[in-house]
């Protein structure tokens, strides 16, 4: 157990620059989760944290010592790969007492670690199997092995559902979820979907060429969005964001969109005449009926029934618009609704910097 | 669609069998001289009217002036032969493994060099290194062969090596070193067991490369205690009468331990020795 934090961290490959002066700390016992495309850094920053990249300008430090010229082997940390990266000629059980092995550790205590980890992840009929005799989910459950094995302060883990099917991937994500609740080991989570992100973290750490686009919880990240990138990288299906001009008569504000549109926001956000681009998530919007005070005119284009939730696609004046209704609905492709806009719901960003204009709910 | 298989087949039929015939008929000639009395040998027949296995008792027992030392020199190409596949094995593993794990310094120009080395025929450099091992007063002992084959065998030893191991994933090396192995251990625990493959087809190269070998062997070895079978072989021919019949024995005798390593390691020389030949 041990918290980590970067300071000023900073990597080159050659003369390009990957990541730029990032700082934030996590917290101990707490689940991190790095997200972000894919080249955003956010692997290149694990690895320096593994100790398998070296680390350009910063400071990176666990439990409060600096390990920035400490060897991968004396961080006692333990990762587990994309790839699992499982010793193909060593059985199961070898594989997880690896690492004991090497540290000389006593056979009796090996073996009770081994089977320990093994009962947690349901692997004790595997125990004497090679690697290629498991399949996708089995493999990584033994790379969670040795990892648990070392009792390590931190976790390191890249992108380690990436190689299993989807539904592996949903049972997957809440084992690890609860092997995080139960040992509660400082754990770093590299992802590219934001859907792991949100589902996992305690906290996540939003990533973009390299900076830091927003650190916070899931909801935080989701109810208030730093910038577009943010904004529209959290959640699915994406919000929606209608670029245009704000106006602002009286009491009333709302943004006008190329076709016309006008799409309605709180007052007091932002200037008149600003550029700026108008976001609202596809569950703040719902169906009207035509013709109706406030509601932005609509024609729906697509009608995608999942059972619980219908997903619309709709076209208002020039902006492709998602909408998700619960329950189910009747319109049908070709009809002409209204959007009813929640104002307090929706986000404002300045079109030039990207960035939020004021919060919308506190 | 029946008649075209039935077309390629006979196609391949059509290649196969003058290959075959190309590769057999020395072997066989060489089989049915072993077997062949002197008088029968030149007689041109399929097989020998009085086969007989006397010429072979003649090799075993060294009853002939170009066989007082056969054991003896059968003795010198098995040592030579395993030293080469050994010693070359242990550099080829090791170079290896430093250029592609541990990507030390230097490890582009070291496959360079070894890529170049390919433009160099060995029958070039018999001269040089004739001369070199005269400076290092190594003429006449074994040692100067089994550097020479290993001089040799090494650039390519160690250039299949290298392509073989980038297949290994990097991230076992990185998973090993999180776990706390240091890189010895790395090559000992890790590295090593996955490369069995490539290894044994490297060292059965080596080795087979080796015993094969008559240009080097007859330069820099001479007393006809300390030569190779090969050579031995080759002293055969200087006769103004040569026992054919008795050169061909001790020729079959010779060529069987190749076949029978080949043989045993057929699985691993294929596999091995195309790793690296194409990017996967």
């Amino acid at each position: 157990m041990a918290s980590v934090a970067f300071q000023n961290v900073e990597k080159n490959f050659g003369s390009t620059k990957v990541i730029h002066g990032i700082t934030f700390e996590i917290q101990d016992g707490e689940f991190l989760v790095l997200v972000g495309p894919s080249g955003c850094g956010k692997s290149t920053l694990l690895r320096m944290l593994a100790g398998l990249e070296e680390i350009s300008g910063g400071v990176v430090s666990i439990d409060g010592r600096k390990v920035n010229d400490v060897d991968s082997k004396d961080r006692d940390i333990a990762m587990v790969f994309q790839s699992y990266a499982l010793y193909p000629h060593m059985t199961v059980r070898d594989n997880m007492g690896f690492s004991l092995k090497l540290r000389k550790a006593d056979a009796r205590i090996t073996t009770e670690r081994v089977a320990r980890a093994a009962k947690i992840l349901n692997l004790e009929p595997y125990l004497d199997r090679f690697p290629r005799e498991l399949s996708g989910g089995q493999r990584q459950r033994v790379a969670m092995g040795r990892a648990i094995v070392r009792d390590p302060k931190v976790f390191l883990f890249d992108e380690p559902l990436s190689n299993l099917d989807a539904k592996l991937r949903v049972a997957m994500r809440a084992e690890i979820k609860a092997l995080h609740q139960r040992l509660k080991t400082t754990t770093v989570y590299v992802t590219h979907d934001q859907i792991e992100a949100m589902t996992m973290a305690d906290r996540i750490v939003v990533m973009h060429d390299g900076v830091i686009e927003q650190i916070g919880t899931p909801l935080e990240l989701y109810d208030h969005p730093d910038n577009l990138f943010v904004a529209q990288f959290i959640g699915s299906p994406a919000m929606n964001i209608v670029n245009g001009t704000l106006h602002r008569h009286g009491g009333t504000a709302y943004v006008e969109a190329a076709g016309g549109t006008r799409w309605p926001l709180e007052s007091g956000v932002g200037h008149d005449g600003q550029q700026v681009a108008f976001g609202i998530r596809p569950e703040h919007l719902a169906v009207t009926d035509v013709g109706t005070v406030g509601a932005v005119p609509a024609q729906i284009t697509v009608v995608e029934p999942t059972g619980a939730e219908t997903e619309l696609l709709v076209q208002a004046g020039e902006a492709p618009i998602v909408l998700v209704t619960h329950g189910r609905t009747s319109v049908r492709p070709g009809d002409a609704i209204g959007l009813a806009v929640d104002p307090a719901m929706v986000h404002v960003f300045d079109q030039a910097s990207g960035d939020r204009l004021v919060p919308v709910m506190q | 669609m029946n008649a075209r298989k039935a077309l390629r087949e006979a196609r391949l039929i059509l290649i196969g069998i003058p290959v075959a015939l190309w590769t057999l008929v020395p072997i066989y000639h060489m089989f049915l001289f072993a077997l062949s009395s002197k008088d029968d040998a030149f007689s041109g027949q399929l097989w020998p009217s009085h086969p007989t296995l006397n010429n072979f008792a003649i090799v075993f027992e060294e009853k002939h002036y170009f066989l007082n030392h056969f054991w003896r020199q059968l003795g010198n190409s098995l040592v030579i032969a395993i030293a080469v596949g050994v010693i070359t094995l242990a550099i080829a593993t090791f170079a290896a493994f430093a250029i592609s794990r541990l990507k030390v310094r230097g490890g582009r120009l070291v496959m360079n060099c070894a890529l170049f080395t390919y433009f160099i025929p060995a029958a070039f450099l018999a001269v040089p290194m004739y001369k070199a091992m005269g400076v290092y007063g190594l003429l006449n002992t074994q040692w100067a062969l089994i550097l020479a084959m290993i001089t040799l065998a090494s650039p390519y030893a160690i250039w299949v090596l290298k392509q073989a191991s980038d297949k290994l994933p990097y991230e076992l090396d990185e998973a090993a070193r999180i776990d706390g192995a240091s890189p010895l251990q790395l090559f000992r625990l890790v590295y090593v067991p996955l490369m069995v493959p490539s290894l044994v087809a490297i060292g059965t190269y080596a080795l087979l490369l080796a015993w094969n070998e008559y240009l080097y062997a007859f330069l820099l070895l001479s007393n006809d205690k300390d030569i190779t079978l090969a050579v031995a072989l080759g002293h055969f021919l200087s006769a103004d009468d040569s026992p054919w019949e008795v050169l061909m024995a001790t020729g079959l005798i010779y060529a069987l331990p190749p076949a029978a390593i080949y043989y045993v390691f057929r699985r691993y020389m294929v596999s091995g020795l195309t790793a690296g030949a194409v990017k996967s």
